[in-house]
């Protein structure tokens, strides 16, 4: 296991090497010149030149990403905004704050979008999966698929614009989206998250219903399965023992790679909500050609999908013996 | 003044709004009430003129059923990107510095009626020798947030410090004036520890400033935000624009960057200094992220709880809602209106089309009317009458090419004037923004200009780039549209900058390519005039002139409308910001 984890851990950061040397080729290929955007409405050569030195961005291209780089692992020194410690992501063009003190304050709102969707969706669709599985055939198989089909071929913009129509602002049923702080308010952070958690989580779940219900029941057809039907085993022991068991590592799997994307930034999700996670920070990142917060929640978002990568093939083997991870 | 995030590249994933640009506009607004499909007449257009020192003194007027106290909530799309003054341009910053940032002179408003008065200083500040010297005197009483006395040394400070490398993104007039070449090479600042000697803080009340030239507008340039006070003492450089020292009626208590920022009262303010401020509410809470249309339902909403209590200065009614807005008799009461400070262009690269018959063709063919009906209809706007915005002194109404007569265009006389000039079939390139309006916008476009016997090719430009690609010299476009908004009201900051010839270059903002010897030389006359007011009216003249040489096609000046909660009072419209002043905004019970 722990070699394992070593030589994925090493490929994790060569991966996410290639990931930032490509995202900052891309933000230069673009013809326009960031530098503009954060030069004065009436724009001399000159204040073009202060400005471009402000930024970093007077030196040659690959000298430019050698500092960024370097800066992760000793700090930089900015000529207009100061120091910017180890593990330096760099000065935020726009609001000139160290990238990685705005990515560690968006965090919590992101983390707590995903986990409370992964724990409604989980719940609803590995539920709703196994009901189906158990039952099927039934007119309760039939309509967990149909209604979970419904709503993952929805899309967040559409369905979280209505909901927050109906819902919020004609209604009143439930209170405004917000993000806020589970230990200053639990409370309001609650209140604040249940639609965007129950709207995201109407997207996921009829993945999760339609895999748990496939994965089981194509466990309860297995010979072990019959077997221990044979044996006499009781029913439930079989279906959450054996079928259920079998079924988790891909479960498991698809949650994984959901998670790390998510907690990479739910883009629509946080703007149809007014939430400040990194999905918020990407897109503002994009328009505004804030270079440093681009390059951070780039190789943030892919950071995580890579761990989550790794955290699923380790779980593989602690759940299935059969697996060895040499 | 620019709308916010003028420079800020527009490509919006998720929302593309109304983003504007560089010299912005989101709008413009020719102020009229014209609802019928031809011109309309102009009308509730605010004058702005220079007060006394009579006008000067505070406190501001009382407003009629106000009180003081409680909290205003106000959302925005974002944040205030700068709150260091020196770094503040766009109408966004600007509006909100009026809570925490006083300078020299400001704008004291009474409905239409907008007042240039002393701000920090007794009067709107006294030229002498010509306007190549002003002299302006401290009010007594003026304080910081910690208690010390505003000064003098305070003020040239605050000019000096506009000087140094870290300040970008502010005006530059002043800086220009003051060392008459590129001001970045010719002084870096004080903190080396040289200073200005054209600024003069002759005593801590008094202090003055000397030109080489006449400057007979200074008294407007130091309204802007760029040129307020900044502390000496307190000047953290850099930093300051996380933590600025309030001279207004609030102080930041707690600011999370692009989420929130919270204003509380500073009690060091004395409202009977200030004639703007009648700062009523005891605190300001501000959320930013709201889009447009999430916002506009949100202020539709308004009615109930503490959406009650929320404003916003600039989240305009999306257009996707505004008929339902203007058609809702139960919003009105909450509706505000206003007409843009913006003038609106289509430029004619008079570096290509450098035939003035093809150029006056092209006015003649162009199709205001279906245009407007694309943006939304007669609601969204009126017909530009000259190159200047009704709200700059000096504008005169003209109608230099019929088109307030026959906005629809008339290609009959462009295909004559095309037939006269030899140049029949003329080839146009319209660039257009490639956004969904802009895509739609150039559909009609295309079908009048083909109309009136043009070969037209139409050729979108990515948002991205837009702004690079239209202010380059070299450009391969004839036609293609931009705004530009004044920064103080007089002709000074539209006429040379957008119609000088000698300023053509790459990323300058003669968009037009457009250089006659005349024009430049009559710039050079108005801009040494030391009589405001015979300057104000020269530019006018100009503007007239200009216009008959037909460099551009004035397009349409759009209107703003905005909602606020039911218990917000006071919210008025500022006619140079296109934005809610928050100076009299106060709550209702």
């Amino acid at each position: 296991m722990f070699r394992f984890l070593v030589r994925r851990m090493l490929g994790a950061g060569a991966i996410l090497l290639i990931i930032s040397a490509i995202t900052f080729c891309l933000f230069y290929a673009v013809p326009a010149d960031p530098a503009r955007s954060f030069c004065g409405k009436i724009c001399s050569p000159t204040d073009l030149e202060t400005v471009r030195t402000n930024l970093g961005m007077n030196e040659a291209l690959p000298l430019q990403y050698w500092h960024w780089f370097v800066a992760l692992f000793v700090g930089r020194t900015y000529p207009a905004w100061g120091d910017c410690a180890a593990p330096c992501l760099g000065y935020s063009f726009t609001n000139h704050e160290p990238v990685l003190a705005t990515i560690l304050d968006r965090f919590p709102t992101t983390i707590s979008l995903t986990l409370g969707a992964a724990v409604v969706f989980l719940v609803l669709g590995v539920g709703a999966g196994m009901l189906a599985a158990h039952k099927q055939g039934s007119l309760l198989d039939k309509s967990a698929s149909a209604i979970s089909l419904t709503f993952s071929s929805m899309q967040i913009y559409f369905i979280g614009t209505l909901a927050m129509y109906f819902l919020v602002r004609q209604t009143g049923i439930l209170p405004e989206p917000h993000d806020g702080s589970i230990t200053e308010d639990p409370g309001a952070w609650f209140s604040g998250l249940l639609l965007p958690w129950i709207v995201l989580a109407l997207i996921f779940t009829a993945n999760y219903t339609r895999m748990t219900r496939s994965s089981m029941i194509e466990q309860l057809s297995e010979d072990h399965v019959r077997t221990a039907r044979a044996k006499g085993m009781p029913g439930r022991t079989v279906f959450l023992r054996y079928a259920w068991r079998g079924s988790l590592g891909q479960i498991i799997t698809i949650l994984g790679i959901d998670l790390g994307s998510l907690l990479g930034g739910a883009i629509i999700t946080e703007t149809t909500f007014n939430l400040h996670g990194i999905g918020r920070l990407s897109i503002d990142a994009v328009v505004d050609n804030d270079l440093p917060m681009l390059m951070a929640v780039v190789v943030v978002a892919a950071g995580l999908i890579v761990l989550f990568n790794i955290i699923v093939d380790a779980a593989y083997a602690l759940i299935d013996p059969r697996i060895r991870l040499a | 003044m620019i709308s916010r995030k003028t420079l800020r590249a527009a490509a919006a994933v998720v929302a593309v709004g109304t983003l504007t640009l560089t010299a912005c506009s989101s709008g413009g607004g020719g102020g009229s009430k014209s609802s019928d499909a031809k011109g309309g007449k102009l009308s509730d257009q605010a004058q702005v003129s220079v007060g006394t020192a009579a006008d000067s003194q505070g406190p501001a007027k009382a407003v009629e059923g106000a009180k003081a106290g409680g909290t205003v909530k106000d959302i925005e799309r974002d944040d205030f990107e700068h709150l260091d003054p020196a770094q503040v341009y766009t109408n966004t910053g600007s509006n909100f510095s009026q809570l925490i940032t006083r300078g020299l002179t400001g704008y004291k408003q009474e409905g239409s009626k907008v007042t240039l008065v002393g701000d920090l200083a007794t009067d709107a500040g006294k030229p002498s020798d010509g306007g190549k010297t002003w002299t302006f005197t401290l009010k007594d009483g003026v304080k910081w947030e910690n208690g010390e006395a505003i000064t003098s040394a305070d003020v040239k400070h605050s000019i000096e410090r506009t000087f140094a490398p870290f300040i970008t993104q502010g005006a530059s007039y002043v800086q220009q004036w003051l060392t008459n070449q590129d001001y970045r090479k010719a002084y870096e600042g004080p903190y080396g520890g040289k200073h200005l000697d054209n600024v003069i803080a002759q005593d801590p009340k008094t202090i003055v400033f000397k030109f080489d030239k006449p400057h007979a507008d200074f008294n407007y340039a130091m309204a802007m935000t760029t040129y307020a006070v900044v502390s000496e003492k307190g000047d953290t450089k850099e930093e300051y624009d996380k933590k600025p020292l309030s001279s207004g009626p609030y102080k930041i208590v707690d600011r999370v960057t692009d989420k929130t920022l919270t204003l509380e009262r500073n009690t060091n303010w004395d409202a009977k200094t200030d004639p703007i401020r009648n700062a009523y509410p005891d605190k300001w809470n501000f959320e930013f992220g709201f889009q447009a249309i999430p916002a506009t339902d949100k202020l539709i909403a308004a009615d109930k709880g503490e959406d009650q209590t929320t404003m916003s200065f600039y989240a305009s009614t999306a257009g996707d809602r505004l008929q339902k807005v203007l058609g809702d008799a139960s919003l009105k009461d909450r509706l505000v209106k206003g007409n843009s400070p913006y003038a609106d262009y289509y430029w004619i690269n008079n570096k290509r089309i450098t035939n003035q018959k093809v150029r006056e063709a092209l006015i003649q063919a162009w199709p205001l009317q279906q245009i407007r009906q694309t943006e939304g209809g007669p609601d969204t706007g009126d017909y530009s009458r000259s190159l200047l915005n009704p709200t700059v002194a000096g504008f005169q109404e003209t109608d230099v090419w019929g088109k307030i007569a026959k906005p629809e265009g008339d290609p009959d006389k462009a295909k004559a004037l095309l037939k006269e000039a030899g140049a029949e079939n003329q080839k146009i390139v319209y660039a257009y923004n490639n956004t969904p309006k802009q895509q739609q916008i150039s559909v009609v476009i295309e079908s009048a200009l083909k109309k009136a016997g043009f070969d037209v090719v139409i050729k979108p430009i990515d948002t991205k780039t837009w702004y690079d690609e239209i202010s380059k010299v070299d450009k391969e476009i004839d036609v293609f549209w931009g705004g530009w908004g004044a920064d103080w009201p007089t002709g000074a900051t539209v006429l040379p900058v957008l119609f000088d010839g000698r300023t053509i270059a790459d990323g300058s903002q003669n968009y037009s390519n457009f250089n006659d010897p005349e024009i430049n030389a009559e710039i050079d006359r108005i801009m040494a005039l030391s009589d405001s007011a015979e300057q104000n009216k020269a530019w006018g003249a100009l503007d007239k002139k200009i216009l008959e040489k037909a460099p551009a096609i004035p397009g349409i000046t759009n209107k703003f409308y905005i909602l606020h909660g039911s218990k917000i009072g006071g919210a008025e419209y500022d006619p140079l910001g296109q934005i809610i002043s928050p100076n009299k905004v106060f709550l209702k019970p």
